[in-house]
């Protein structure tokens, strides 16, 4: 293993947002794909940036809340009209409507559940360690600075030159990021 | 051409004081939230207010021990009057949760960002009132261990829960209203988790908010994600929040009693409950942003915006009030009549009559925007209305339980102290509960607000809401 | 940008014309068709057009005033439309007329021989009264066409001085408005719609009549909003923001909507009470339980799956084409809420009430598009230029 490869990736700090998202592109059009930007708060305009652009838990919550639904509903099919017929009022066994509320709360509970572990399943969390916490300014990347990531992995990668690009790109300071 | 002296422009109804004071920067909403959690030395009210609460929870342990060692029958419930205290207490904290699910998902799905800098706070509120909620229907049971039978499960007795019952819709809405908040309220904090871990000068600070931040570093693709998670959890909570005390009502309507069976109460149960919640919100905030200095977090326009709510949803109730009065006497039903005029003019009218001038006529004065915008008179009348919604559910359920059709069954009800104990203890824990939420988590969501410090920048919630509308990422 | 286009103002003087030539043939075929099914039957056809029409003017009220507290760009887009419906409501006052004249064959509890020999009715006397019907459909009037005019001229009057007090009256007006408003058209929808059955009753019946003219009214003008853009050439260059704004609106009327009826079927049906529980089996039985079904489908489940979708709410041809639904879905909810009261009682006319119904709508509703085109055409069609909607300055442009 040579000796670049030992570290993960160049990381460069901005102080604004707007240089962060102008970096990105740039960094981007040069060629390199395998990068990541880290943000205080969301920014407009990052994930285009970095070429991202679909997620697919819109689907994912769907899917869940008609499974969690279909569930909700056979459920009470299944026990009031099979399993445990009893004549309650004269109603009807499969009494639909007072099955309307069970149900609705099942999709509702199943859909909220699958937009929380697909988001952290998507995103890979919970991730206890990760590389790009070595860099000690980092911690700011939760305050008020902005980061520019280039993995060594980037077919572009080549850890001088990505360096100075990274620093022709008006970064506030370049860090080397250790695995 | 008339007055200019307005700073606003007066047919614009966009312009509006703004939601957070200027001159904040990214570091400066940073530092100021999170040093109350991390540096900042606990304070002697903290102290003796987390004192009092905290023996107020334990008077609430002290009394469900005795409860179940005794039953129920300490309480003053009672043939014809079964459900006293417990259910107008269920009904009351559940419905104070109300407003924080209001404030964090459907403010924002209406691209309100004034929401920001109190939905944390207000969804914390939401859990805690849930909690205490919750545990009124379990110790109401009667032999609370056996809570289980409740949910749906092949059991070797071949029983199964009655779904045509509301009281079985109530298990899945509350547990489902539970679950949902408490992921919300999550899933809102992991960024805000990650600034703490960031920033705790602690081993152990790092570690507790390291874990529970499960690693996140603020990468632009988690943030879309993320964003997505959110909005979607909001537009599932909004309907799921109507839902909840929509089921609560039915609790009440589908049964046939007169004074409950009436077709106007899920709305307007879901209405009283946004009244009482904003209410709660208001008598929380307001003490609050005195005693940390948030007044450049929360604004005049966010108390100016909740008391309108307020006014709204409190209408909104006394329409609810006027319905079941003139359909009462409309209906032609000696039965229903028999209600409201026990209502009116029974042994327990005083209780109306005062939740009248709690809920409807006090709120009157919010018609004015210099009662509004009075930080004191809000607050007394937060409490009022308060009260009145509770009196509201005392009346709903002691009122029409205790003279039934048959007059030989009527009788009194009389709350025990174990009733008092009981329902002040609630009081302690949720308080209890507020006070260590305050010094542990980050009562305020940073990260949205540095969205709100960008400049020229709406919050960027708000651009994740317009851009899955668009369906950059939607139904693929 | 403030004057009609010729080409434009052709086309709308067309449709006035032929407004005014349906409503008068809907008129004549149910003049004509009420001396063969009888006086009953033709006044219930009556009764469901004006509820229709009223709803459209009235609901336009309700959103204009929702809109003065609110704000929101969405509001400036409609609201030339709802105010131009908020002004045909005197034309809306003289069809009244019939409701109140024809009441003694409308509403059984108006016959002193029936509320004789029933004792539930007679218990009912102390609100179900003629003078006290008169009295209150006069006041219902005198209400909202106070609203209407004080809204309307305040609204010319805002736009012609920049920073003038108008604005604030708006405002301030709109609050107690709303809360008018919601009054009187409960005790209306009871007057004119609930007590066609007078043993029956529902405290929520009222909302139900609230939300269906908000729905209705709201459509017409996103309806209209569309159709002018489109004639105007400019239907894409709509802001699609505020378009998904009006799509979400229509997606929670018509979720509220599904919301409160649902609530009320489910307690009444879990009730079964021997007072309530007729109101739906009449309604849910044979031809009746049909329309139900097309509601439940057409009212809800259509519109609900498709305004899910951000490119439905986004594209001005699906979202016009879901206002033109509603419009249809709130005509087939009046007749089913109605029509079926006529077959109580003993008279079987319900069936005969909603085929004429159609006839009915089609002439009111002709006649209420003539003056709602007339007053369109007073006016220009944006409150003030729409790029500069947020300056100040360039408010006091427009003239």
């Amino acid at each position: 293993m040579s000796k670049r490869s030992a570290i993960y990736g160049v990381m460069a700090e901005f102080d604004h947002a707007e240089q962060l998202v102008e970096a990105t592109r740039r960094t981007r059009e040069a060629g390199y794909s395998r990068i990541d930007a880290f943000t205080p708060f969301p920014i407009h305009g990052l994930p285009e940036a970095l070429g991202f652009r679909r997620t697919r838990l819109p689907l994912i919550v769907l899917v869940g809340g008609i499974l969690g639904g279909l569930t909700g509903y056979l459920l009470q099919y299944y026990s009031a009209a099979v399993a445990y017929p009893v004549n309650v009022g004269g109603r009807p066994l499969n009494s639909w409507p007072s099955f309307i509320p069970v149900t609705f709360e099942m999709t509702v509970l199943i859909a909220a559940i699958s937009a929380v572990l697909g988001m952290l399943a998507l995103n890979g969390l919970p991730q206890p360690y990760h590389p790009v916490f070595n860099v000690p300014r980092f911690a700011l990347a939760s305050r008020d600075r902005f980061f520019l990531l280039v993995e060594a992995r980037d077919p572009h990668y080549d850890h001088d030159s990505t360096w100075k690009f990274l620093e022709s790109l008006g970064a506030r300071e370049v860090f080397d990021v250790e695995h | 051409m008339s007055q200019v002296d307005v700073p606003q422009a007066p047919h614009d109804p966009h312009h509006h004081p703004p939601v957070i004071a200027p001159g904040h920067t990214y570091a400066s909403v940073t530092d100021k939230i999170s040093t109350i959690v991390l540096t900042e030395p606990v304070s002697r009210g903290w102290i003796v207010g987390f004192a009092i609460s905290f023996l107020l929870t334990m008077m609430l342990l002290y009394a469900i021990t005795y409860l179940l060692v005794k039953g129920t029958g300490i309480w003053g419930i009672n043939v014809p009057v079964a459900w006293g205290f417990a259910i107008i207490n269920f009904v009351w904290w559940i419905g104070i949760g109300h407003a924080g699910t209001l404030i964090s998902a459907i403010l924002l799905l209406l691209h309100q960002e004034w929401r920001t800098s109190i939905n944390r706070f207000a969804e914390a509120m939401t859990l805690f009132a849930v909690a205490c909620a919750g545990l009124f229907p379990l110790i109401h049971m009667g032999r609370p261990w056996l809570f289980y039978w409740l949910l749906p499960y092949p059991n070797t007795m071949q029983l199964w829960p009655q779904f045509r019952s509301p009281l079985v819709w109530d298990v899945f809405a509350v547990s489902t209203y539970a679950t949902v908040s408490l992921l919300f309220w999550y899933v809102g904090l992991i960024p805000d988790l990650a600034t703490l871990r960031d920033r705790s000068h602690r081993r152990s600070g790092r570690l507790i908010y390291g874990a529970l931040a499960l690693g996140w570093r603020g990468s632009a693709r988690h943030w879309f994600r993320y964003q997505t998670a959110y909005l979607l959890l909001a537009a599932l909570a909004t309907p799921l929040v109507v839902s909840v005390h929509t089921v609560v009502s039915f609790d009440f309507a589908i049964s046939i009693l007169p004074g409950w069976h009436t077709t106007i109460f899920p709305p307007y149960f879901v209405a009283g409950a946004i009244y009482s919640g904003f209410a709660m919100v208001l008598t929380l905030a307001l003490p609050l942003r005195k005693f940390y200095g948030l007044e450049d977090f929360i604004t005049m326009r966010h108390i100016n915006n909740m008391a309108k709510i307020m006014l709204a949803t409190g209408l909104i109730v006394a329409y609810g009030y006027l319905m079941e009065l003139f359909i009462g006497f409309y209906s032609g039903s000696i039965f229903e009549s028999a209600a409201m005029r026990n209502r009116l003019f029974g042994p327990y009218a005083p209780f109306f009559w005062a939740l009248i001038l709690c809920n409807v006529l006090t709120p009157q004065l919010l018609w004015s925007k210099r009662i509004r915008t009075n930080v004191l008179i809000l607050f007394f009348i937060s409490l009022v209305v308060n009260a009145g919604m509770w009196l509201e559910r005392f009346v709903i359920v002691i009122t029409s339980l205790h003279r039934d059709f048959l007059p030989s069954s009527w009788a009194m009800y009389y709350p025990t102290r174990w009733d008092w104990a009981t329902y002040i203890g609630t009081i302690g824990l949720f308080l209890a509960l507020l006070f260590l939420f305050i010094r542990l988590l980050p009562m305020i969501s940073i990260f949205e607000m540095r969205e709100l410090v960008t400049p020229h920048a709406k919050s960027n919630g708000m651009q994740a809401a317009r851009s899955l509308d668009r369906g950059d990422d939607a139904h693929e | 940008m403030n004057h009609m286009d010729t080409s434009l103002g052709n086309r709308l003087d067309q449709i006035r014309r032929y407004a005014l030539y349906a409503g008068a043939a809907g008129l004549i075929v149910w003049l004509l068709a009420s001396a063969i099914l009888g006086m009953r039957v033709a006044l219930g056809a009556y009764l469901i057009g004006f509820l229709y029409v009223l709803g459209l003017s009235l609901g336009a009220l309700a959103i204009l005033m929702l809109q003065h507290l609110t704000g929101g760009a969405w509001g400036r887009m409609i609201r030339r439309v709802l105010e131009a419906s908020s002004r045909v409501l005197p034309l809306v006052t003289l069809l009244a007329l019939p409701v109140l004249l024809g009441m003694r064959a409308l509403y059984i509890w108006t016959q002193a021989d029936v509320v004789a020999g029933d004792e539930v009715l007679a218990s009912k006397g102390w609100y179900l009264n003629v003078p006290g019907f008169v009295v209150r459909t006069v006041v219902y009037f005198a209400v909202w066409l106070a609203l209407v005019f004080l809204l309307n001229r305040w609204a010319r009057e805002q736009e012609r001085t920049p920073y003038s007090q108008q604005s604030n009256w708006l405002r301030s007006l709109s609050g107690p408005g709303l809360v008018l408003y919601g009054l009187t058209m409960t005790f209306a929808a009871f007057d004119w719609a609930m007590s066609l059955e007078p043993h029956w009753f529902s405290t929520i019946y009222g909302v139900l009549f609230l939300i269906g003219q908000a729905n209705n009214a709201f459509a017409f003008a996103v309806g209209v909003t569309l159709l002018l853009a489109w004639w105007r050439g400019v239907s894409e260059t709509l802001s699609r923001d505020t378009l998904a704004d009006l799509g979400n609106l229509m997606l929670a009327f018509i979720m509220l909507w599904a919301y409160i009826a649902f609530s009320q079927f489910l307690i009444i049906w879990s009730g079964n009470l021997p007072e309530e529980i007729p109101w739906y089996l009449a309604r849910l039985r044979g031809g009746w339980g049909v329309l139900a079904l097309l509601l439940v489908i057409f009212h809800f489940a259509v519109p609900f799956a498709l305004l899910l979708q951000a490119e439905v709410k986004r594209n001005p041809r699906t979202l016009a084409g879901l206002a033109a639904l509603v419009l249809i879905v709130r005509a087939v909810d009046l007749v089913w809420t109605v029509a079926p009261s006529f077959s109580t009682h003993g008279h079987h006319d319900g069936i005969w009430v909603a085929l004429l119904a159609p006839v009915a709508i089609a002439g009111l509703g002709g006649l209420w598009l003539w003056q709602f085109v007339q007053q369109l055409r007073s006016r220009s069609l944006l409150p003030y230029p729409e790029e500069t909607a947020h300056s100040l300055d360039a408010s006091a442009e427009v003239a």
